[in-house]
């Protein structure tokens, strides 16, 4: 018996395969979704790495505004990663605004956009504003945050414009610059 | 040198104080090297704990990330140190979420289970929570060698090294140093030796010194005495012939017929004459007693008598001043001296005396019998332990410094004014005292007097023999039967001497030297008498004379006669046995008297 249904498992073992494959290859939100839950994650964890410039923000009271602009890919998981989070003293709170003001007053700002015009069209408007831009998966330099979430190996990993983070009034943390795929220094 | 025993005993105590100090030094290397030890390991764990911090501290944004590439980059990089075992990165529930370890067979524990810092052994593991924003968000896990074995070693080795050469190094020094204490003590002893013979040298050099000053003092004395000796014995001469011609002229004169007044005035003059002649040798006996070269002419003595008898004397020298007090002893023993030496230093005693007490006093002869016994005799030198006479003669007087009692018997010394004394006084008394057989001590208090104690040796000899002077019946004469052989090399005291011998009825044959004196006697047996003088020219003298004399005719009498005595027949300043003497210048009554006591056989 045992010799009769060896041919047999790995058979099934192979249908399995390739039954699998094909769901990975025609459901983009299996993977994708993982993917939104790490980048909510990331969002307030960049927090701890990033230095604001001394009056932002106001006051202590004031919770830490994280802001998503545009089209919100995270619905209710972000909403529950950021759940009692903290930001040194601040509560997090999650703002989702349909468009960019300075007077927004957020920490960070996520650019919910894949197309680059619109991305630098916001980041025009906010210019100068103390805020931790981050964008997903743009591919031109120039209209990038001062992160960007890209998928590198299956993992999301992010680059780092220190040239905008500097324009923004912010210091990253050398850690976090070494954990980016790549960072473009500042000039 | 007082400080020196304790200075010593540190030394002695040095090789004990290295081997402690020594001891102490390899007690102190073994606690250093177990302080270091506890030391480095503390300070390890510091370190590695740190290095944890530091690494917590590194690693969390890649744990914040879920970066494990990155994280195990990080621990990755731990492996550049050789001690770290392990190191592993640990998310907030315990999970390993990136971990290195140096050897495959310890692994890094896939769930963390412990926390903080522990060694083990050689190995320090410290377990360092990473923080974030306050939170932990894991942990680090890093397990160090806190030091390679040999390395080890080698430390402890270099520590007992050094712990070992000072001790060594201690010892050695400990060593050396009881060495020098020994050499020290060995040292010390040889100088301290040599310091004694030093002392010894020096004393043996100061006693030279003064045995030399003694013989000088002696060699002066040897040559005053010779001179005035010379002196004493021309002058005995001339009046020898100044006195036998005044005796001669004396008896003489009696047979010419002279006027009575004539007769009156020969016999005045001729006393005269003979008084001045009598002071003349008196004065000539005087220097030969200063001369300490007068022979004595020792008799029994009553001291108490010859004291009573002085009374009259010493009154009269020591004036209305001075009161004499006499104790004189009962039973006082005889003693045999020269009477009138022993009188002379009396009188030179009082005479001191007197001097001593210019505004008066009191003057205290006593007498005494004593018993000089061993002991006393041991610290004195020529003196004989026994039974003496003892005179003391006590003044009230100013008395003596010690200086000047050091010096008192020395001759010429004197601490009277110049032309006031002649220094010889109490150099007579020592003199005489000394020759006598006796002994001296002067005691004396400055401000309140001295005393001077004569001790003459007790006579043990029956009474009777020549005790009393002889007594003044006729002049022995002698006869023609009876020669006597002349022998003086001064022709004329030669002739006086033989023409009073012939008019004592004696036959008389003269020599002027001693060989013709010899063929005299050889060529006349019946010769009975030798009257020889002492000093004769020619190769043979007096005593030698008579002995060469006395070898051919055994029953010869010799009777010498000297203006001083000589060594040749006096001893110790006293006659030998069986010789006669008689001093120049003699009388005619004396030699009369000697002759016969000479032929008849009598002893002095």
């Amino acid at each position: 018996m045992p010799l009769a249904s060896k041919p047999l498992l790995r058979v099934s073992a192979l249908v399995l395969l390739a039954l699998s494959t094909a769901i990975d290859a025609s459901r983009a939100d299996g993977p994708g979704a993982l993917a939104l839950a790490v980048k909510a994650t990331y969002l307030y964890k960049f927090q701890p790495f990033i230095t604001w410039p001394g009056n932002a923000p106001a006051s202590p009271g004031d919770p830490f505004r994280l802001c998503i602009v545009g089209t919100d890919p995270f619905g209710e998981t972000i909403d529950r990663a950021v759940a009692g989070q903290h930001a040194g003293a601040q509560a997090i709170v999650v703002v989702r605004l349909t468009a960019v003001s300075p007077a927004d007053h957020c920490q960070v700002r996520y650019l919910g956009t894949g197309d680059a015009a619109t991305a630098r069209r916001w980041e025009t408007a906010i210019a100068g504003q103390p805020e931790l831009t981050v964008t997903d998966g743009i591919a031109e330099d120039s209209a990038k945050g001062v992160i960007n979430f890209v998928v590198s190996g299956n993992r999301v990993r992010f680059e780092i414009d220190e040239a905008a983070a500097s324009r923004a009034g912010l210091v990253i943390s050398s850690k976090l610059l070494s954990l980016a795929v790549s960072v473009r220094p500042n000039q | 040198m007082i400080a020196q025993p304790q200075r010593v005993n540190l030394w002695k105590a040095t090789p004990k104080i290295a081997l402690t100090i020594a001891i102490l030094l390899v007690v102190a290397g073994i606690v250093i090297v177990f302080l270091a030890a506890r030391s480095y390991s503390a300070q390890k764990l510091r370190e590695v704990d740190v290095e944890g911090q530091i690494l917590g501290s590194t690693v969390s944004a890649a744990l914040t990330f879920n970066d494990r590439t990155a994280e195990q980059e990080y621990v990755n990089a731990l492996q550049a140190n050789p001690e770290v075992l392990n190191a592993a990165v640990y998310t907030a529930s315990g999970a390993l979420f990136a971990g290195y370890a140096r050897s495959p067979d310890a692994p890094s524990p896939d769930r963390l289970l412990i926390r903080g810092k522990m060694v083990q052994g050689e190995r320090i593991t410290v377990v360092t929570p990473v923080m974030q924003d306050g939170a932990a968000i894991g942990s680090v896990y890093l397990q160090v060698l806190t030091e390679p074995p040999g390395r080890r070693y080698v430390r402890y080795s270099v520590v007992a090294l050094l712990t070992t050469m000072a001790a060594v190094v201690v010892g050695v020094l400990g060593v050396a140093q009881s060495a020098l204490t020994r050499t020290n003590a060995a040292l010390e002893t040889q100088s301290q030796e040599l310091a004694d013979i030093n002392r010894t040298l020096l004393k043996q050099i100061g006693e030279r010194e003064k045995a030399e000053a003694a013989l000088r003092q002696a060699q002066k004395m040897e040559a005053i005495g010779h001179l005035t000796g010379g002196v004493a014995h021309d002058f005995n001469n001339l009046l020898q012939i100044i006195l036998s011609s005044l005796s001669m002229l004396r008896r003489r004169g009696g047979g010419w017929q002279l006027a009575p007044q004539a007769a009156r005035d020969f016999r005045n003059l001729v006393d005269a004459a003979v008084s001045g002649a009598d002071r003349a040798a008196a004065l000539t006996r005087q220097l030969l007693a200063f001369a300490r070269r007068q022979p004595l002419e020792p008799t029994r003595i009553d001291v108490n008598k010859l004291v009573s008898g002085m009374s009259e004397l010493l009154r009269r020298t020591l004036g209305e001043m001075v009161g004499i007090e006499t104790v004189l002893a009962g039973g006082l023993w005889p003693t045999f001296a020269d009477a009138n030496q022993l009188e002379s230093a009396i009188l030179n005693l009082a005479v001191n005396a007197r001097d001593a007490m210019p505004d008066g006093g009191k003057l205290t002869i006593e007498t005494a019998n004593t018993h000089l016994d061993d002991t006393y005799v041991r610290t004195i030198e020529d003196v004989e332990p026994g039974q003496y006479v003892m005179v003391a003669v006590t003044d009230t007087g100013t008395g003596m410094t010690k200086d000047v009692l050091a010096s008192a018997f020395e001759p010429f010394f004197t601490t009277k004014d110049v032309g006031h004394g002649t220094g010889l006084g109490l150099s007579q008394v020592y003199g005489f005292v000394k020759q006598s057989g006796g002994h001296i001590k002067i005691y004396s208090e400055l401000g309140a007097g001295t005393t001077v104690k004569l001790y003459l040796p007790r006579l043990s000899a029956p009474d009777g023999e020549a005790s009393e002077e002889p007594k003044d019946v006729g002049l022995p004469r002698g006869s023609s039967a009876e020669s006597i052989l002349v022998v003086e090399d001064e022709d004329q005291v030669r002739d006086f001497t033989v023409t009073m011998l012939r008019e004592l009825g004696y036959s008389v044959v003269e020599a002027a030297n001693g060989q013709v004196a010899l063929r005299m006697l050889d060529a006349d047996p019946a010769i009975r008498l030798l009257f020889t003088d002492v000093g004769l020219p020619g190769g043979l003298n007096g005593r030698q004379l008579a002995d060469e004399a006395l070898k051919r005719q055994p029953r010869l009498k010799v009777l010498f006669t000297s203006g001083y005595t000589h060594n040749a027949i006096v001893h110790g300043g006293r006659l030998d046995a069986g010789v006669a003497l008689i001093g120049k210048p003699f009388t005619y009554a004396t030699l009369a008297q000697k002759i016969r006591q000479v032929l008849s056989g009598e002893r002095e």
